[in-house]
């Protein structure tokens, strides 16, 4: 059976109108209506703010109510919402692309060669098996509060989960295609990059996808155990002053950051696998 | 009967090329043993045979005979364990490919994530051959293969037969001397099967190239081959080499109706059979 957009779309509104609406008011009303021990805690505004609060909360980071002016609070301040986004994106992308082009080389490589993928075989299974958020401490001992360990631990966090599916695609790229471009003419570089990269493309994006949030999660709790700026420091200072709805206006915005990332990868991925079933127009 | 080989045979000898064309293929006690889990096993025994300038021979025998393995090792894909390969009375070495050789796959080794004048084209690409000049020589050969219309789909939008017409031209372009085809059409319906006979017959009457065609298919080996190499069963042994005298040009559903058509597959059919029973008794 198949629904019409239009009843898809109300009921999606109608959601987040409801969500919206019990966030607003469901704790008044319930206090209000219900003996004090049943009282959802859940819902109180000292913890997860309220829709209007947070509106508030946002136009003020955001240099939008600021007495002196959109620009002079922008220059002014050193962690406001747009900085902080703008530094915690910029992390997110170097990371992310850092992480995933050598992953992709890695991959490549010890997929093509029997004799590298046996010797580093061990080492890169033992590097995986600790969780990478135990390593970020030591990332931030290493290179420092700034910007450089954030991108570190986001290229940490991306490397492997790339390098394993570009490994996985490089071997089962279909040995009778390659024999075929051999006897077409191809030379083992050209096999490479006319048949084996091609092919292990899907493998790739199949990665890209979870690599770009994790890249954000890598920036995100790098900037929660030390850093000077960016949305995680917000978040980080908002808690200390128990502001919850500074917090979430940082989790909304990182909510949509996340959004832009999955979309930006999504339609590469559309464009460079087009030959694919499942990308056709 | 017909003796093998089958020299002493009344046939139309004028259809072929002249009697002193050049050897192209030679194959000189060509063994092959394999190794499965511990225990050897040949597959080709002692197997020899010569192809000359424009013949276009059928490599006939039962499943598991090793006429694939033979091919290619003529190709040079698969070492050979022992016995001779000569190409132009060059040796084949494993592993080098010969740029006179075209090789035709029975499985779908199209590239996916090209279109089907990408694909056409792609010999020529790494070649480095300009673009334009390419162009032309692609439109022409999609022109050719009868997929006009179809030059910028991808190989997932084709039909089972026009995906080989693309692979077919994809070697063709190339211009090879010798085609290597292993049981290209295998995995083809018997209506493409014979639209494709007639592609290819069209193509080779025209062009004459020297053609190893790998088959277990009886029809399709009378109806393309001007010669016949019948394998037993395995291990591959030569078992009959013969001449199929049915004029040119052939119609593939015509050929079905001549004499030498009907004399041939009956004879053929008795001579397999006893492979068949052969493999069963094993």
């Amino acid at each position: 059976m198949s629904h019409s957009r239009t009843v898809i779309l109300f009921w999606q509104l109608a959601i987040l109108a409801v969500v919206l609406v019990v966030w607003q008011w469901g704790f008044e009303w319930s206090k209000a209506l219900l003996p004090k021990a049943y009282v959802p805690k859940i819902l109180d505004p000292y913890f997860i703010a309220k829709p209007s609060l947070i509106w508030q909360s946002f136009l003020r980071l955001g240099c939008f109510s600021d007495a002196a002016g959109f620009t002079a609070c922008i220059t002014g301040s050193d962690n406001n919402l747009w900085l902080a986004t703008l530094v915690t994106l910029k992390n997110t992308w170097w990371g992310f692309l850092f992480g995933s082009a050598s992953g992709i080389a890695a991959g490549l490589v010890l997929g093509r060669s029997d004799f590298l993928a046996r010797v580093f075989g061990p080492y890169i299974v033992a590097l995986n098996s600790i969780p990478r958020i135990a390593l970020v401490p030591l990332v931030i001992l290493i290179f420092g509060l700034g910007d450089l360990s954030k991108i570190a631990t986001a290229w940490l966090v991306v490397f492997f989960v790339v390098f394993f599916n570009t490994f996985e695609g490089t071997r089962a790229v279909d040995r009778d295609q390659i024999a075929a471009a051999r006897l077409l003419g191809a030379s083992e570089f050209t096999v490479l990059r006319t048949v084996v990269i091609p092919s292990a493309l899907a493998w790739v994006f199949a990665s890209l996808l979870p690599a770009v949030s994790f890249a954000l999660i890598g920036v995100i709790v790098g900037e929660f155990i030390g850093a000077e700026r960016g949305l995680g420091k917000l978040i980080i200072e908002a808690e200390a002053r128990a502001n919850a709805s500074e917090m979430m206006v940082a989790i909304f915005v990182m909510m949509f950051v996340g959004i832009l990332l999955a979309i930006a990868v999504r339609s590469l991925q559309s464009y460079l696998l087009r030959w694919q079933p499942q990308f056709e127009h | 009967m017909i003796a093998a080989p089958s020299q002493g045979l009344a046939l139309a000898r004028d259809e072929e090329p002249a009697a002193a064309a050049r050897t192209r293929i030679t194959v000189k006690g060509l063994v092959k043993r394999f190794n499965a889990s511990g225990r050897e096993f040949v597959a080709v025994d002692d197997v020899s045979f010569e192809v000359k300038q424009g013949e276009f021979v059928a490599l006939l025998g039962p499943s598991g005979c090793g006429k694939s393995t033979i091919l290619n090792m003529v190709a040079g894909l698969l070492p050979r364990s022992g016995g001779r390969i000569l190409i132009d009375g060059d040796t084949v070495e494993t592993g080098k490919v010969n740029p006179r050789v075209g090789y035709v796959f029975q499985r779908d080794t199209l590239f996916p994530w090209r279109t089907v004048e990408q694909n056409i084209g792609y010999g020529l690409e790494i070649a480095g051959l300009p673009k334009t000049e390419r162009a032309g020589r692609v439109a022409s050969a999609v022109e050719k293969a009868g997929l006009s219309g179809f030059g910028q789909s991808f190989p997932r939008m084709l039909s089972g037969g026009m995906r080989q017409r693309v692979a077919l031209m994809r070697t063709l372009i190339l211009e090879p001397e010798i085609l290597l085809m292993d049981e290209p059409f295998g995995a083809l319906d018997t209506h493409t099967k014979l639209e494709m006979h007639k592609t290819l017959l069209e193509i080779w009457e025209r062009e004459r190239q020297t053609v190893l065609f790998v088959t277990h298919d009886l029809g399709e080996a009378l109806t393309l081959a001007s010669r016949i190499i019948l394998l037993s069963a395995r291990p591959g042994r030569l078992k009959e080499d013969f001449d199929v005298a049915i004029p040119r040009p052939r119609d593939p559903v015509g050929v079905r109706e001549t004499a030498e058509f009907g004399r041939l597959y009956s004879h053929i059919w008795h001579s397999l059979g006893e492979e068949f029973r052969r493999t069963r008794a094993d």
